[in-house]
């Protein structure tokens, strides 16, 4: 059958996106492949399709949970009953039961904890695997702003699940980071479809503002000029949570905050409210967006400076994927760069908490065998954040696999930490030297990726120009639409069919 | 914040100066320990437990203040407050929520609200013919649980709505005293994204603590509705079941429970289970609380019993220290299971 008859029949699309056709073609050719594509564009295509043509599963190796669960739904919602995710969310029954089951689903996602268990491994050793996907490859690499050491083990899991077919996926990643992958997991011959970090339809604007008062002001501004919907980017909770309150008030604007301390319930009717044009503007942490599937943004603003360039161009992708135009602000005030290098050390043990550590098992609670023995509350006392003790757990366990000496252990541990707080650094400089840089926007982002400008945008960013009449709202905000409404009304609403309701 | 303000001034009321502020604090938020489980019996507390879960400690201690600025409670040593008459009048004329059911509903309180929201969803949908959209629940069993419901009710796609629609209708016009909205408009549907609780005290224009304490009022009077007149819903009659109302015993204190029915002493129990002596007894006082045929012969004698009742009835009180002052001879333990056992039928 041709692709675009697959496409039609499973996903309900006429044609494909950029890059999803060539990625697609390898892999059913039987060519490993490397494919970036750019945010927004149904990456998770490239697997699904080639699901519905191979007779064996899919196996998806995914770093996050929250981004498991929304392509489990999303294939759900396509109607595709044989999906599954194994991972921490499971209670060992149902995770029995799944893997008693393997071979009944079409679609495995898995997370890299779960590839560590030699008993999961060999489950997955019985099944016919078609095809194996690397999901955000770039976290295999050391050079990638988002490393993840158990990631850097997945070519050892490939190998020993007999070499499968592999993709391995990524929306950014520089060259070195693309090398890396493709070393890392052993497939040289990979075929690499490399589609460009460009979004022609997103205009760049930065813009210099001296202090929180006038840039809390700008936004205001902006978030009444532009036309909705709309996100605005915060490094911390509390000032999206402030900034969602002043647009309510001062510009009368269906806004609310979204960020990883509000309960479940609340993140999904908020990402709800917002598909459904119900909100105009979410005032986010970075913890918004994945997997919301939005086409109308109509522009990003960014408050604080993100920490790399990968994670900018992430953001502001999530804007303008019904192909029109859009637009990126970023506001910056000297010395913004303070806070993500103060989050970027946050995010690492301190040289104090490693030696601490090393003295609690230098009195007693050894590593034995590959077993980490730690007392309880260890974690609390060194003052370990969530982040920091998994990475010292993930360190730990591969030094005592390698039998090391607790002494070079510690320096070895010590020698990682620096080079990833180094290489944090270098990003954030790498950031600021863009946000400082008065050559056109859209070219220092291509360059950074190694690309080259191909065409001349008409509105590409505030230093090549543009006509910021595009972005303008088109009409006057609505009142929120619950205005008025009584309960009774509302309620018939929902569970009345229109017929009977008039 | 009036009914916030309301319920804590009942509770004060009601405790007499006998417990400290953080007695009451433990009561609104529902703590499970043996202490708040005592109180709540031995002052009439129990429609108030668990009501205001959310309650953050600091947020506590400012309304106490804030009361205390307003006159409305005067300060009696450390961390003890009576009602001034003005705070008396204020409770006489406000009075609290009158559907709060807090001891008999307060853990079945969030799965009732996870199955009726996600049934109202599926339902809503299901009438538009709209298959494809995200559950806003993502508890496994609440999503199988309203796979059941709706295999079980034998409705059509067209009836199912409307008749839902009714039950709630009638329902909620029943309610003297309570306003419908502040659920309804949590309510997500075809299209329609329902406000969380913060939109939708906004919406309401009250405080989040003033706005749970509604919602749970109304929540309240829904599953009282469903419990006591469940064969007039037929659908919504499916919310509570399989559910246990009024589970009185904490999951611990069972296990205790099993093992003293076989015969085990005190001190056995304790060693069998590797806890302290004194958590086995607190799990007694809870069965001398809340299990009528649970016997406390055998840890007090008849005599002594009687005496405990006796002085506390005189000094009408409920503190262990001024009784244990008058009968040296019993034990703490001793006192507290006779107030446990008899308390609260002296009182009330």
């Amino acid at each position: 059958m041709e692709l675009e008859n697959l496409l039609k029949k499973h996903f309900g699309y006429l044609s494909f996106k950029t890059g999803q056709k060539e990625a697609i073609s390898a892999i059913l050719n039987g060519q490993h492949t490397l494919a970036m594509l750019p945010t927004g564009t149904g990456k998770s295509l490239c697997y699904q399709l080639p699901g519905y043509v191979f007779d064996g599963s899919i196996l998806i190796v995914s770093p996050l949970l929250s981004l498991m669960q929304d392509q489990v739904e999303q294939l759900g919602r396509l109607g595709e009953k044989r999906v599954v995710a194994l991972n921490s969310f499971l209670s060992l029954e149902e995770k029995n039961y799944v893997l008693d089951r393997l071979q009944d689903y079409k679609f495995i996602f898995i997370s890299p904890e779960m590839l560590q268990s030699s008993f999961i491994l060999q489950k997955l050793r019985n099944l016919a695997i078609s095809l194996f996907v690397v999901d955000e490859a770039h976290c295999i690499s050391q050079w990638g702003y988002d490393f993840r050491p158990d990631y850097s083990k997945l070519g050892e899991i490939r190998k020993s699940l007999g070499c499968p077919l592999t993709l391995a996926l990524t929306a950014t990643a520089t060259r070195k980071v693309r090398k890396d992958i493709i070393q890392s997991l052993g497939i040289e011959d990979a075929v690499k479809v490399e589609s460009t970090i460009d979004r022609p339809n997103i205009a760049i604007w930065i813009e210099e503002i001296e202090g929180y008062q006038k840039k809390t002001d700008r936004v205001l501004e902006l978030a009444a000029k532009l036309e909705k919907p709309g996100i605005i980017y915060f490094s911390s909770k509390k000032m999206a949570e402030q900034m969602a309150l002043l647009l309510e008030e001062k510009n009368n604007c269906n806004a609310s905050a979204y960020h990883g301390g509000l309960d479940q319930d609340t993140r999904i009717l908020i990402q709800q409210q917002f598909i459904h044009n119900q909100l105009d503007v979410i005032c986010a942490t970075s913890a918004f967006g994945m997997g919301v599937n939005k086409e109308n943004i109509r522009f990003i603003i960014h408050f604080h400076m993100p920490m790399q360039i990968e994670s900018y161009l992430q953001e502001i992708g999530r804007a303008g994927r019904d192909g029109l135009a859009s637009i990126a602000y970023l506001l910056y005030s000297p010395g913004d760069e303070q806070l993500p290098f103060q989050l970027a050390e946050s995010e690492l043990p301190s040289e104090q908490q490693i030696d601490w550590l090393f003295h609690e098992l230098e009195i007693g609670h050894g590593i034995k065998g590959d077993a980490l023995q730690f007392n309880q509350g260890t974690q609390e006392r060194g003052g370990f954040s969530e982040v920091q003790w998994r990475l010292v757990e993930n360190l730990l366990r591969k030094e005592a696999k390698e039998k090391s000496s607790l002494l070079d252990c510690k320096e070895s541990i010590k020698e990682f930490v620096n080079e990833r707080i180094t290489m944090k650094k270098k990003n954030i400089y790498q950031m600021l030297q863009w946000i400082l840089s008065n050559r056109c926007r859209r070219e220092f982002l291509l360059n950074y990726f190694e690309e080259q400008v191909t065409s001349r945008i008409e509105q590409c960013c505030d230093i090549c120009g543009i006509d910021e009449k595009n972005y303008s709202a088109s009409h006057k905000l609505r009142k929120n639409h619950l205005g008025k409404i009584e309960w009774k009304e509302y309620l018939a609403g929902l569970l009345l069919n229109s017929e009977l309701r008039e | 914040m009036e009914w916030v303000e309301s319920v804590i001034l009942y509770c004060l009321k009601k405790i007499n100066n006998e417990r400290t502020i953080y007695s009451v604090y433990h009561i609104l938020k529902g703590k499970k320990s043996s202490q708040t489980i005592q109180d709540i019996h031995l002052y009439s507390l129990k429609r108030l437990f668990g009501v205001l879960e959310p309650l953050a400690r600091d947020s506590f201690e400012e309304i106490i203040h804030c009361m205390r600025d307003n006159g409305w409670i005067i300060e009696q040593g450390e961390q003890k407050y009576l009602l001034s008459s003005s705070g008396e009048q204020r409770l006489k004329n406000i009075g609290i929520p009158i559907f709060l059911n807090g001891w008999r509903y307060h853990h079945v309180t969030t799965i009732f609200w996870e199955r009726f929201s996600l049934l109202v969803q599926v339902v809503s949908n299901l009438i538009n013919q709209e298959s494809s959209y995200i559950p806003i629940q993502k508890n496994k069993k609440v999503l199988f649980w309203v796979k059941a419901v709706l295999k079980e009710s034998h409705l059509s796609r067209s009836e199912i709505g409307e008749k839902l629609y009714e039950e709630l209708n009638e329902c909620f016009e029943d309610g003297k005293g309570i306003d419908p909205s502040m659920i309804v408009f949590r309510l997500t549907g075809f299209r329609q994204i329902g406000l969380t609780a913060q939109q939708a005290s906004k919406k309401m224009n009250v405080n989040v603590y003033e706005y749970h304490l509604t919602f749970t009022n109304t929540l309240h009077y829904l599953i009282e509705k469903i419990e006591t007149r469940g064969a007039n819903f037929p659908i919504l009659t499916h919310l509570l079941k399989g559910l246990e109302l009024g589970d009185e015993l904490t999951i611990t204190a069972r296990k205790t429970w099993k093992l003293l029915s076989q015969g085990y002493s005190i001190e056995m129990i304790a060693k069998n289970r590797n806890l302290k002596t004194s958590t086995i007894e607190d799990h007694l006082v809870e069965f001398a609380l809340q299990i009528d045929r649970f016997s406390i012969d055998a840890f007090v004698d008849k005599e002594l019993q009687l005496e405990i009742l006796q002085i506390a009835n005189q000094a009408a009180t409920k503190q262990l220290k001024l009784i244990k002052e008058k009968v040296s001879r019993a034990s703490y333990f001793q006192i507290r299971l006779v107030l446990a056992k008899y308390g609260d039928r002296q009182w009330n």
